[in-house]
């Protein structure tokens, strides 16, 4: 309680109050430090008796030109220059809020959780709902998985639980920085995040943590959303009911509604409605628009567009971009579509396209017409360069990784779609006749020629596939067991899947789909009845993945080449060996030869201009470098070296063992 | 199979697959800078040779090939086993 001195300062340094018994200072609390505040209802405020950084220079800690309507204020604070009321707000230990219009809490404050997002279908049907701890797999399970009333209804329900428990009011965390801001209205912000000049915030959860601090930038607006430590949004960005996962970048007055993002995404310039980003959904450039998607993996090139709206039942179209797709400047998709993993889109497409089963394709447009041709993205560098880049841009520094990401190119996931791929296109090939130039294939058109060659890429990644992991394991083993009975017998996959060959990607999660199932039946049964149990559950998946792989590849190769692997015999191992070394090199080769063109004739057009050819080649080395000097051109020379060292210490492995 | 009979043969599917006329292809004209065929369009010349030529070849290889010249060298090596 304050005495009748310090109420006496206070008042003479401009500060006032109704009702000075409701105002609390701590015991070492300078009162001289409080220079025209307006207390109103209960406010109590910790030490202030140091100083904190802004701006570059260190200021005294207080309160100054501010109204504080009840408010519990921590140590080591500086609240400064505030247009109107900073209100229901508990501020933690050293936060500095400076130059802010108003920062406003109200009591029943959800601060984002629980607003509902129409994502994928900008016409409703696979709603989902903002939590602090929605992760991409939960936000798919909610938006995706709907084939299931009692599933959908009870893991709302689940959800909606920890929504309201996340509801505590609001507060600001400790070293959180506020300064040069707008309006902030009833915005949870965590500690250690900076908000710097934003326009508006409003109805919303800025998570952060010391590990990677949230930064909230110049000029932003944003209503009725979730933001995820490290991400940083910046530049004039607006967002209207949007989730934005851990370390996602956002700004250069890129705009986003009804839309997620998950881990390590990146939007500037363009527009999104509706979109489900998954984790390393990329998009830079200005008039790209995303639109009622599921993506992941994926880069959107300069002026990518698709439709989601025939002018007949509304926007309700959507579509699917497996992991990893890309898709060209100014490329149209017409949706709804749906395109397989790694696949490369050019061109304008006026077709539905439905091709899950031809991952790793160029689709492009000839004449109007859209075409394909399968497989052609195996051997693209570009495929290899996205497959190592994503585990090394992987920025997230919070300490619980919430997105549960498997970066695996090749996969389970992706070898059984060539599976079935390579099937098709054999099954094609066997039935067109030879006057026939094009085969339709979900809305696509495949040149009869291209039928037998697709399957050959399909076969080719296949066979390294699986000869890649039976021999990785073997490898393991024969150098802990030279006893080569006992080796084998241990090749038994420790996991028993009934359905090892179908396999379901859980926006970055590549799940078995039967665990998928079992999922839904103990949401569905109550077994599991907490969002917390639902993560543990996510959890046990990413952790058994090498066993459920290992399950498929053990399989896949028993159906593949007729082998039992508890019984392989040396012979059927150097053969494996010599099936990895044939298809590896082969593919190896070919990526190797695409990366070479990429320092060929054509890629000199403009350089040296007005120069004579020598100057020319100078000039374009000195810009480009040479096939000879290049990182990744040099990285896959090596690595076609290390396919023959690889291939000749397997043989000597099994050759030696007992 | 005679050189010359490779030659024609490799510039009628060359001029089939990239719509050209016979008569517009010369053996010293790169397939990309002279005759336009992007990395998608190799890929079906290649498998259009493959058709023509009745065999199958090894694909790095025939990526490697640059020139219509090239493509009949590369034929000519496989056919007369050179």
């Amino acid at each position: 309680m304050l005495n009748q001195s310090q109420i006496s300062a206070l008042i003479q340094q401009g500060c006032n109050s109704s009702d000075w018994s409701n105002v609390i200072l701590a015991e070492q609390c300078e009162p001289d430090r409080f220079r025209n505040v307006t207390f109103i209802g209960n406010v109590s405020v910790g030490n202030n008796n140091g100083t904190i950084q802004s701006d570059g220079i260190d200021l005294p800690c207080g309160i100054y030109n501010a109204t504080l309507a009840n408010c519990t204020v921590g140590n080591g604070v500086r609240i400064s220059n505030i247009g109107s009321v900073v209100s229901n707000c508990t501020i933690n230990d050293n936060v500095l809020i400076e130059n802010v219009a108003s920062l406003v809490g109200e009591t029943n404050a959800s601060c984002g959780n629980g607003v509902e997002l129409d994502v994928v279908n900008e016409g409703g049907g696979r709603g989902t709902l903002l939590i602090n701890q929605m992760t991409s797999q939960t936000a798919y399970l909610q938006a995706l998985v709907r084939h299931n009333m009692a599933f959908t209804k009870n893991l709302s329900a689940l959800i909606e639980r920890k929504a309201k428990d996340n509801c505590l009011g609001t507060s600001i965390g400790e070293n959180a920085r506020i300064v040069h801001c707008g309006a902030i209205k009833n915005v949870n912000i965590g500690p250690f995040a900076t908000i710097h000049g934003s326009q508006n915030l409003e109805n919303g959860t800025i998570l952060s943590c010391p590990e990677h601090p949230t930064e909230v930038g110049e000029a932003v607006f944003a209503k009725s959303f979730i933001i995820s430590e490290g991400a940083k949004i910046d530049s004039g960005a607006i967002l209207d009911k949007v989730f934005v996962g851990q370390a996602v970048k956002l700004g250069k007055q890129f705009s986003a509604e009804n839309s997620m993002f998950f881990a390590n995404c990146e939007g500037f310039h363009g527009e999104a409605v509706s979109l489900f980003a998954g984790p390393f959904t990329v998009t830079h450039h200005k008039s790209t628009l995303l639109i009622a998607g599921l993506f992941s993996f994926f880069n959107a090139g300069s002026g990518s567009n698709q439709s989601n709206h025939m002018y007949k039942l509304g926007p309700v179209h959507q579509g699917v971009f497996e992991r990893g797709c890309k898709t060209g400047s100014f490329s149209y998709v017409l949706l709804e579509s749906h395109i397989g993993a790694f696949s490369v889109v050019i061109g304008k497409h006026f077709t539905n396209i439905n091709a899950p089963n031809l991952p790793f394709s160029y689709i492009h447009e000839e004449d109007g017409a859209s075409k394909v041709i399968p497989g052609m993205n195996l051997f693209s560098v570009g495929t290899v360069r996205d497959g190592e880049k994503w585990p090394k841009r992987d920025n997230r520094k919070s300490l619980i990784k919430k997105d549960l990401i498997i970066f695996d190119v090749f996969s389970p996931y992706t070898v059984e779609k060539m599976l079935l791929g390579r099937n098709e296109l054999i099954a094609l090939s066997e039935s067109t006749p030879k006057e026939k130039a094009f085969v339709n294939y979900g809305g696509l058109q495949i040149n009869r020629l291209l039928l037998r060659k697709g399957a050959k890429y399909y076969a080719m990644a296949i066979a390294r596939y699986l000869n890649d992991k039976v021999c990785s394991r073997l490898s393991e083993l024969l150098e802990q067991e030279n006893d080569w009975e006992k080796t084998t017998a241990s090749l038994k996959p420790q996991s028993q899947l009934q359905r090892t060959n179908e396999w379901t990607d859980i926006s970055g999660l590549l799940v078995p789909r039967e665990k998928l199932a079992e999922l839904e039946e103990k949401v569905v049964s109550g077994s599991i009845s907490s969002f917390d149990e639902l993560l543990n559950e996510l959890q046990s998946f990413y952790d058994g993945y090498k066993d459920y792989e290992w399950q498929y590849v053990y399989e896949a190769f028993r159906k593949e080449y007729q082998i039992e692997l508890e019984s392989i015999t040396k012979e059927q191992a150097l053969k494996s060996i010599d099936e990895w070394q044939k298809a590896a090199n082969s593919l190896h080769s070919m990526i190797l030869e695409d990366s070479k063109r990429e320092f060929g004739n054509f890629a000199k057009i403009g350089y040296g201009i007005d120069q004579p050819e020598e100057e020319t080649d100078h000039e374009f080395a000195s810009v480009r470098g040479s096939a000879e000097t290049n990182g990744v051109v040099q990285k896959i020379s090596k690595e076609l070296i290390e396919i023959q060292e690889r291939y000749q210490q397997f043989t000597n492995l099994v050759i030696t063992n007992k | 199979m005679t050189r010359q009979e490779i030659a024609e043969r490799v510039i009628k599917t060359t001029a089939r697959e990239l719509h050209l006329n016979t008569s517009d292809i010369k053996e010293s004209d790169n397939f990309a800078m002279e005759l336009g065929a992007d990395s998608l369009k190799s890929i079906e010349l290649v498998a259009a040779f493959e058709e023509d030529f009745d065999l199958s070849v090894n694909e790095e290889e025939a990526l490697q090939v640059q020139s219509v010249g090239g493509a009949i060298d590369f034929f000519d090596s496989i056919i007369n086993k050179k």
